[in-house]
């Protein structure tokens, strides 16, 4: 009896022991797609994501695992990379440095990926780029639209820069707006840099900054600011106030009478997602510009189809948007895979070099291609107003615009 | 003037919204000396029943009508199942509310997919006084607010109810004695704070949008407020919001925004220094 029960405990502490081992091992919010021939003489190309597939900014994270998934699953499909499947491991960097920087090297040491793509926040990028490119000697590709000034070697961005969001759009808002500009923002580094560079715009185009201030990030209550703005009588409000800010200040600017007195509101990170922040009349008119909106699809067939499979695969509520890194993911991927076919092998030296001038003649939005030496990505930009809740058109650059970095 | 004016309002009604708010929490402080960490959570909960109410077609008051009464009605169970077992240590009581504020927070996220939603205002847009619009939604919080205040406190010091929460904050055994069934007194009481939540989250989901750290933004603010006001008394923790609310709204006027909110917090500490039982100390209403 007492024997009995002891191999029975013995055999139970094992198993247990066994799961829990395989649980450490591969760890909660890893995922591994394996296509159905991994097992190819060659073995697969590895392709690693780090992002956000948990926390406040989630919604994005998932989006660009989506698009992964998408990207891969067709590459694999029309016979793979080099004749070889991808197998794509996605892991969560939970808008956590210290969770991100431990999942990530398990991409590099355990999963020994090819090359991992991700981080959505620049503090991100920041924690888990050492990990990735000089510890973990792997190349890097980080798709959100950013402050630019990212220059480490193996690191490429495919995400707008701030040339890419200003250089054509300010001068449109001082077209369409008028000459004197606030500035509110949230206290943190994209704000920060985004008006350095966006100042020089406006003032080499004749307009004025009336004021540029910063705000505690969970900041919610702006009736100073928005009392400066009226009585200031500024045209244009180039907001980069983050959520949850953002929605109640355009709420008392509205409030207060900004739109109805003819004032613009313009934020270059507002997307399909952010539009459901406020009630539309509320951001009427508001302008952005980004490198895609799912307006494109109207006159693009190359968006149109890309915008579509995602639909079709991924319905609901997270969306395929510039704002969350999605429209930069695909770009980075399809780059990659440009890279990755010109080299015909897949170590870091010989793809980092084919993808320093790697080119795709469809993308989100148009065509793209990387400036040499630069490791920033050229692209077309549009700029659009919303509309009753949704976004028009209003802009677009003649061909790809330069991202003027590093 | 009209600048000044409308600054006097902006002011004002920031601060009915702090007031709102830190009610339930000041409440639950001082009837039953407990710190309810999940008080934030309550407040994103009356939100999102207005949320959801909206979302399945109703008229967005019933949602904001229904919130408290949903609200209060979890605060009684979660006092029963849960909260009861840690008003013999206040320390517990305090990592246990927070978590059950986290296990509602981090539902809330799931359930709204992470997004920040816009929840439309029963009476919008705004009052137009000569060259000065003032905000018809933010209006109407300043009246309902004064309204609960004023209900609250005749509750608490006027009637039956409020003279048996009462006697079992100050002698819990004699109220027993007397006949008073304290359990259920502290139920009610917390369930009665939860649902003023509810009710703040509610009203305020139209100003700041749905999203889910709605509460604990408020819930350091709340807190600071309780502890300026002082614990003890209904009148404390609604001074406390008061001041706390008007300063953290005024101050942006004058000083660069950054530094505003860390200077409130600091003459918050230093105030607590020099006086530490509260601007308003004593038990009682």
């Amino acid at each position: 009896m007492f024997s009995d029960y002891s191999s029975f405990s013995r055999r139970r502490f094992l198993s247990g022991f066994a799961f829990a081992s395989g649980a450490i091992a591969t760890g909660i919010g890893s995922w591994v797609i394996r296509p159905e021939w991994a097992n190819a003489a060659e073995g697969p190309i590895k392709l690693g994501i780090a992002t956000d597939l948990t926390g406040p900014i989630a919604y994005a994270g998932n989006a660009d695992a989506n698009v992964a998934k998408m990207v891969v699953k067709e590459i694999n499909d029309a016979g793979g990379l080099l004749g070889r499947p991808i197998e794509l491991y996605i892991e969560d960097t939970a808008s956590n440095e210290s969770i991100a920087v431990g999942n990530v090297r398990k991409l590099i040491q355990r999963d020994k990926v090819d090359m991992v793509l991700g981080g959505i926040t620049s503090s991100m990028r920041n924690a888990i780029k050492d990990p990735i490119v000089a510890r973990g000697k792997t190349l890097y590709i980080y798709p959100q639209l950013y402050e630019g000034k990212e220059c480490t070697p193996y690191l490429f961005c495919t995400g707008p820069t701030p040339a890419q969001q200003c250089d054509e759009f300010i001068p449109w808002l001082i077209k369409n707006g008028g000459k004197k500009f606030a500035l509110p923002s949230a206290n943190y580094v994209w704000p920060h840099t985004l008006n350095i560079y966006a100042r020089k715009v406006i003032e080499s185009n004749g307009g004025e900054v009336v004021f540029e201030e910063y705000y505690p990030l969970d900041q919610i209550d702006f009736s100073a600011t928005v009392n400066r703005i009226i009585s200031n009588k500024v045209d244009v409000v180039f907001n980069t106030v983050i959520p949850p800010g953002v929605g109640p200040f355009f709420k008392q600017l509205y409030e207060a009478g900004f739109l109805k007195n003819g004032g613009r509101l313009a934020c270059v990170y507002y997307d399909e997602n952010t539009l459901n922040i406020n009630q539309a009349n509320e951001i009427e008119g508001l302008a952005s510009c980004l490198d895609y909106f799912k307006a494109v699809t109207k006159d693009d067939p190359a968006s149109a189809k890309i915008q579509a499979t995602y639909d079709k695969e991924f319905p609901g509520k997270i969306l395929f948007a510039a704002g969350s890194a999605a429209t930069g993911t695909y770009r980075g991927l399809k780059l990659w895979q440009a890279a990755v076919n010109e080299a015909g092998k897949v170590d870091r030296d010989s793809v980092a070099a084919a993808l320093d001038h790697a080119k795709i003649a469809e993308g989100p939005g148009g065509p793209a291609e990387m400036v040499p030496g630069k490791r920033h990505c050229k692209m077309k930009m549009y700029t659009a107003i919303a509309k009753s809740g949704d976004y028009e058109i209003v802009a677009r650059s003649n061909g790809p615009v330069d991202p003027k970095e590093c | 003037m009209a600048s000044a004016f409308a600054a006097a309002f902006e002011i004002l009604s920031f601060g009915a919204i702090i007031i709102l708010v830190v009610l339930g929490l000041g409440i639950i402080a001082s009837m039953m000396g407990i710190f309810n960490f999940a008080q934030g959570e309550f407040v994103l909960l009356g939100g999102y029943v207005t949320y959801l109410a909206y979302s399945h077609g109703f008229p967005i008051w019933v949602g904001m009508m229904t919130a408290p009464i949903l609200v209060g009605a979890l605060g009684f169970a979660l006092e029963g199942l849960i909260i009861r077992r840690f008003y013999a240590a206040p320390i517990v009581a305090m990592l246990g509310t927070y978590a059950l504020g986290l296990i509602i927070r981090e539902s809330v996220r799931g359930l709204i997919g992470g997004f920040y939603i816009a929840v439309p205002e029963p009476i919008g847009g705004s009052i137009d006084i000569g060259t000065v619009h003032l905000s018809a939604w933010r209006f109407i919080i300043i009246v309902v607010t004064m309204l609960v205040m004023i209900a609250s406190y005749l509750l608490l010091s006027r009637t039956t109810f409020g003279l048996r929460v009462r006697a079992t904050l100050e002698n819990p055994a004699l109220a027993r004695a007397s006949g008073i069934s304290t359990p259920m007194i502290y139920g009610t009481t917390f369930a009665f704070g939860a649902a003023l939540a509810g009710l703040a989250g509610a009203l305020i989901v139209p100003v700041f949008s749905l999203f889910a750290d709605l509460g604990i933004r408020f819930l350091i603010q709340g807190f600071v407020a309780v502890m300026v006001g002082g614990v003890g008394s209904f009148i404390g923790p609604v001074a406390g919001a008061a001041v706390i609310g008007t300063l953290s709204a005024a101050l942006p006027w004058i000083l660069s925004p950054v530094v505003a909110d860390v200077l409130v917090f600091v003459l918050a500490i230093i105030f607590i220094k020099f006086r530490p039982q509260g601007l308003l100390s004593g038990k009682g209403v």
